[in-house]
């Protein structure tokens, strides 16, 4: 904050220079010569017209009067303006101090100067450096972007990175480090399968020409590829082939052992299919993945433990009542905003930051949808 | 730190321009050169000030400042630099700071360059540039700050829509708002007059400089914009009588309107009046403009979507600053000076007729734009005015504006021959109407009007060289007179032929690309054709690429002509931009001479046999090209005026200082 105003007194006092030498170079004016000028110009502009035969004689004699009128008029009108005393000088001092001191006032009343810059990269630096349970998914991903640009051949982190998107609800973003990552690794059919998937959760569920086409690439290099087979067959469904897909659902079953979870929540959506003719829901929401709801869960805790150890931070207070909010956990939302308050309670532009925050609506939640 | 340092340099230049206009009223009055002087060094202190903050709003785009509630809202980090850079004047609030850069920069010019303005003038001029610097500087620091700081900082910004992130869009402000601010600088030596009581030749010939410059950037700035709507939104168009684009439309008008009535009133003494409300009218209309836009009363692809607490403050300033200057006027103007008598014909008086078809035709624009505001404000009912209403009545005001055009600057000062412009102006009419004829009879389908419209516009670029050629005496004495005459020749006259002639290439473009404009639109799967006028388009490829910040379609679409022979390959594509998630239409160019061949992807479809199709649409554009060359040559007639040694202030008299 020191060097902050040091920079502002800096250009403060380099403006006021200018000030200054403006009114130190004022000279005495007798305006004749500026009043003349145009006109005696014009003179010389007309008799230069007539030496290079650009004018008629008649147009140069009317041109001459006209000059010359406005010559004699402006003469009429020439004034003298006479050295200055001190009091002038003293004006223009008091005047360019004013404006300093009004700066100064009114800074202190609308600016933060006690807001550092905040350029992107150096908070991706300290998130990079931050313990990742405390971070929110977008700032995860942030951090992953860096990682796949400085590692532009390794297909690793483009999945971290499409995956991190994607609980941050950036399926667009998702699905472009996707492509970028099947470009990398066209003979991984869990990346193909993994985009395929990507834009069924783009269409709300159905799976569209891109996901085909990016699910049979997957099945291509891997014939047993679970989430391909998976939403083929729901695709099938969809389309009104419900007994086809069906059997498929029924031969990726029987490919599961018995104890692994997709099994249970495969046989239960089977069901749903077999009994109601059509599938249960539409829509698989990142937001409404338990593993997700999970992460994104323990970030909150996470967020809110440090706050407990830290607590203060305000920016962190608001993110953290804004979570719950979009969480819908009322009780733990009233209780953050309480402490948050009590805490900044002499900081108004905190505190309407947390009121807003508060007002967040909760997120909707999609009905759920299994996959293996 | 940069940032609040801006913040802090904003609010200095504003505390700056009131100094600039206490200190030089005062000098002005009171005849002290001290008080004055202090008044030119606030001038150019407040433009450092502006420059600082501009500078460090630059800087938070660049390094994507999310804590800068204006980068958040307008940029994100996958942007490229140039369209980060131009996110600070992309939104509301930068071209707010962009407009008071200018308008502090004009005053700084006025203080560094006015030498030869008589003190008192420059000191009452340079203290009504300040008051506005005040009023503008005060909304953009209280109303809407482009340095405001959000407390809980986004980790991405919401990005510039994608339709301003393209390069002609990058300086189409730049240029546009040099063109409106400029005015302001008329407007102020105008103010500065009136408050003198003096409105003379001398006034008129520092006033030109000032409108050519202004009135040439507003010339590049419209240019731009058109040129981006011709090959950014994809509809083929080039001008939709949409608001905004009236909206800089007007001070255009008014500005050429000026420069012409300033020129009588600098050889003539004549007219001064009417020449200080056209430079109070400029100004006036490049506010009403920034209210317009800025407002929410309009709705347009151009106009910011700002709330109406911000537009009734703008029009309270625009009230205060046209209020006070069109009240001077009126309490002033019946003192002034007539200045010198003219004939019914001479070239003064083709000025006024310029002048009042130009101002009629402003009028009209004007109604056509307010129209459908007042409509709603009466009976609530939703109307739109479009070109309909404005080729009925605008186009025959200029008709008659571009008929009269290549006689003025023919016709003698005070008394002209009328028989003898007509005399030497008849080849021009008989040329144009015969080359018009032409036109109708080989251009298919046949279209009489637009043969009209071909017409004016060979009538305007060969009055403009007819006139060149009989200043130069061409083929009347040896070449080499004619040659040694050329020399002589102000440049100023050259910038009046360059302009006129211009505009007839504009005329002669927008005539022939209305009229003539080849349209068809098909869905098409791979390896498709289908016809375009003379030529026939093939999809041949289509593939997905990724650009910085966006996903696109990108089509290959051969083009070839009668013969079968390939002219190019249009290359369209649809972006997809997942910030924001908004699609745009790339259009794909092919230029010829004069033409263009304009091809659009559209979305992609089920097909026959449920191939994939995508819907190509595609135009051909004749002379399309004039319509963006002719106001560039008109831009550069300004500029080479502007070089005119009359028209630079001060240099009369350092030469004459040498020469003594």
């Amino acid at each position: 904050m020191i060097a902050f105003w040091i920079a502002a007194a800096g250009l403060s006092a380099a403006t006021a220079g200018l000030v200054l030498r403006g009114a130190a170079r004022a000279r005495p004016v007798d305006d004749a010569q500026t009043r003349l000028e145009p006109h005696r110009r014009r003179l010389a502009e007309v008799e230069r017209l007539a030496i290079d035969g650009l004018l008629a004689e008649t147009e140069l004699k009317a041109a001459r009067v006209e000059a010359g009128r406005g010559l004699l008029a402006a003469a009429d009108q020439a004034e003298s303006w006479p050295r200055d005393g001190l009091g002038p000088r003293k004006a223009v001092v008091a005047a360019i101090g004013a404006a300093c001191v009004a700066t100064a006032g009114l800074y202190v009343v609308l600016g933060r100067p006690e807001l550092p810059d905040q350029p992107y990269a150096q908070r991706v630096a300290e998130w990079k450096a931050a313990d990742p349970s405390t971070l929110e998914p977008e700032k995860i991903a942030a951090v992953l972007e860096g990682v796949a640009a400085e590692r532009p051949k390794d297909v690793e982190p483009l999945l971290f990175l499409a995956k991190a998107r994607a609980v941050a609800g950036d399926l667009s973003g998702a699905e472009a480090a996707l492509r970028k990552a099947v470009r990398l690794a066209p003979k991984r059919a869990d990346v193909w399968s993994l985009l395929g998937e990507t834009f069924v959760m783009e269409a709300k569920g159905d799976v569209g020409a891109d996901a085909k086409l990016a699910f049979g690439e997957a099945l291509k290099v891997d014939p047993n590829d679970l989430r391909a087979r998976y939403y083929l067959a729901r695709g099938k469904i969809a389309e009104g082939d419900v007994q086809g897909g069906l059997s498929d659902w029924r031969a990726l079953r029987a490919s599961l052992p018995t104890t692994d979870p997709g099994y249970a929540a495969l046989s239960q959506e089977m069901a749903q299919v077999e009994a109601t003719g059509r599938l249960p829901s539409a829509e698989p929401a990142a937001d409404a993945n338990p593993q997700v709801q999970g992460m994104i869960a323990g970030m909150v805790e996470g967020l809110a433990a440090r706050l407990a150890q830290a607590p203060d931070d305000p920016d962190g207070w608001v993110r953290l009542v804004r979570a719950y909010a979009v969480l819908g956990e009322t009780a733990k939302r009233d209780a953050a905003l309480a402490r948050a308050t009590a805490r900044f309670k002499d900081q108004p532009k905190v505190l309407s930051a947390l009121r807003q925050a508060a007002d967040t609506p909760a997120q909707k939640t999609a009905p759920e949808v299994t996959k293996p | 730190m940069i940032i609040e340092l801006g913040s802090f340099a904003l609010i200095l230049s504003l505390m700056l321009s009131v100094a600039q206009t206490g200190l030089s009223a005062v000098g002005g009055a009171r005849r002290s050169p001290v008080l004055a002087g202090a008044g030119q060094g606030a001038a150019i202190a407040a433009f450092v000030a502006v420059l600082v903050a501009f500078a460090a709003l630059i800087h938070a785009f660049v390094v994507s400042d999310f804590s800068v509630a204006n980068v958040a809202a307008n940029s994100h980090t996958a942007k490229p630099l140039l369209y980060k850079v131009a996110g600070a004047w992309g939104s509301h609030e930068g071209s707010m700071l962009l407009w008071c850069l200018v308008l502090t920069g004009y005053g700084a010019a006025m203080a560094v360059f006015g030498d030869s303005l008589p003190p008192r003038l420059r000191a009452y001029a340079l203290a009504v540039q300040g008051a506005l610097g005040v009023l503008f500087l005060a909304y953009t620091v209280f109303a809407s700050n482009p340095m405001a700081r959000l407390l809980d900082v986004p980790v991405e910004g919401r990005s510039l829509n994608p339709l301003l992130q393209d390069p002609a869009l990058a300086a189409h402000p730049p240029f546009l708002y040099s063109g409106y601010v400029g005015f302001s600088v008329v407007y102020s030596l105008s103010m500065a007059a009136l408050i003198e009581g003096r409105i003379d030749a001398a006034w008129a010939r520092w006033v030109r400089p000032w409108t050519l410059a202004a009135w040439s950037l507003l010339t590049i700035g419209i240019t731009l914009g058109a040129f981006w709507a011709y090959y950014e939104l994809g509809w083929g168009g080039w001008w939709f009588w949409d608001p905004v684009e009236n909206a800089s439309f007007m001070p255009w008008l008014i500005g050429a309107a000026l420069l012409h009535s300033a020129i009588v009133t600098e050889k003539r003494g004549a007219l001064p009046g009417w020449t200080a409300f056209l430079a109070l009218a400029a100004f006036t209309f490049s506010m009403l403009g920034a209210f317009l836009v800025r407002s929410g009363v309009l709705t347009s692809v151009h106009a910011f979507a700002v709330d109406p607490t911000r537009g009734v403050l703008l029009l309270i300033m625009m009230g205060l600053a046209a209020g006070t200057g069109f009240l001077l006027f009126a309490l002033r103007a019946p003192t002034l000076n007539p200045g010198g008598q003219f004939r019914a014909i001479s070239r003064e008086s083709a000025i006024v007729l310029n002048n009042i078809l130009l101002s009629t035709a402003t009028a009209v624009v004007l109604l056509g734009t307010l129209y459908p505001l007042i409509r709603e404000a009466l009976d609530g009912e939703a109307v739109s005015v479009g070109a309909p209403f404005f080729n009925l009545t605008f186009v025959p005001l200029m008709i008659l504006a571009f008929a009269i055009l290549p006689a003025g600057p023919l016709l003698a000062w005070k008394r002209g021959d009328a028989r003898g412009v007509a005399r030497r102006l008849w080849v021009v009419l008989a040329a144009a109407a015969v080359l018009g004829l032409i036109a109708y009879g080989i251009v298919q389908p046949r279209k009489a009007l637009a043969s009209g419209g071909l017409v004016v516009g060979f009538w305007l670029v060969g009055g403009a060289l007819l006139e060149l050629a009989d200043r130069l005496k061409l083929f009347r004495v040896p070449a080499a007179e004619s040659l040694r005459r050329s020399r002589g020749l102000p440049r100023g006259a050259w910038g009046t032929t360059l302009a006129h002639a211009g505009l007839g290439i504009f005329v002669l473009g927008a005539s022939f690309e209305t009229a003539w404009r080849v349209e068809a639109a098909q869905a098409l799967s791979l390896n498709d054709s289908h016809a375009l006028g003379a030529y026939t388009l093939t999809l041949s490829d289509v593939g997905t690429v990724e650009g910085p910040n966006y996903l696109a379609e990108r089509g290959v679409v051969k083009v070839t002509n009668k013969a079968g022979t390939e002219i190019c390959h249009a290359e369209p594509e649809r972006r997809f931009y997942p910030t924001g998630a908004q699609t745009t239409s790339e259009v794909a160019i092919c230029p010829r001479l004069l033409d263009d061949i304009y091809v659009v992807l559209g979305e992609r479809r089920a097909g026959e046999g449920g191939k994939p199709a995508w819907l190509v649409r595609a135009y051909v554009n004749p002379w399309v090209r004039l319509i963006f060359l002719g106001p560039l040559i008109m831009a550069l007639g300004g500029v080479v005026s502007l070089s005119d040694r009359r028209a630079r202030l001060g240099v009369g008299r350092r030469a004459e200082e040498v020469v003594s």
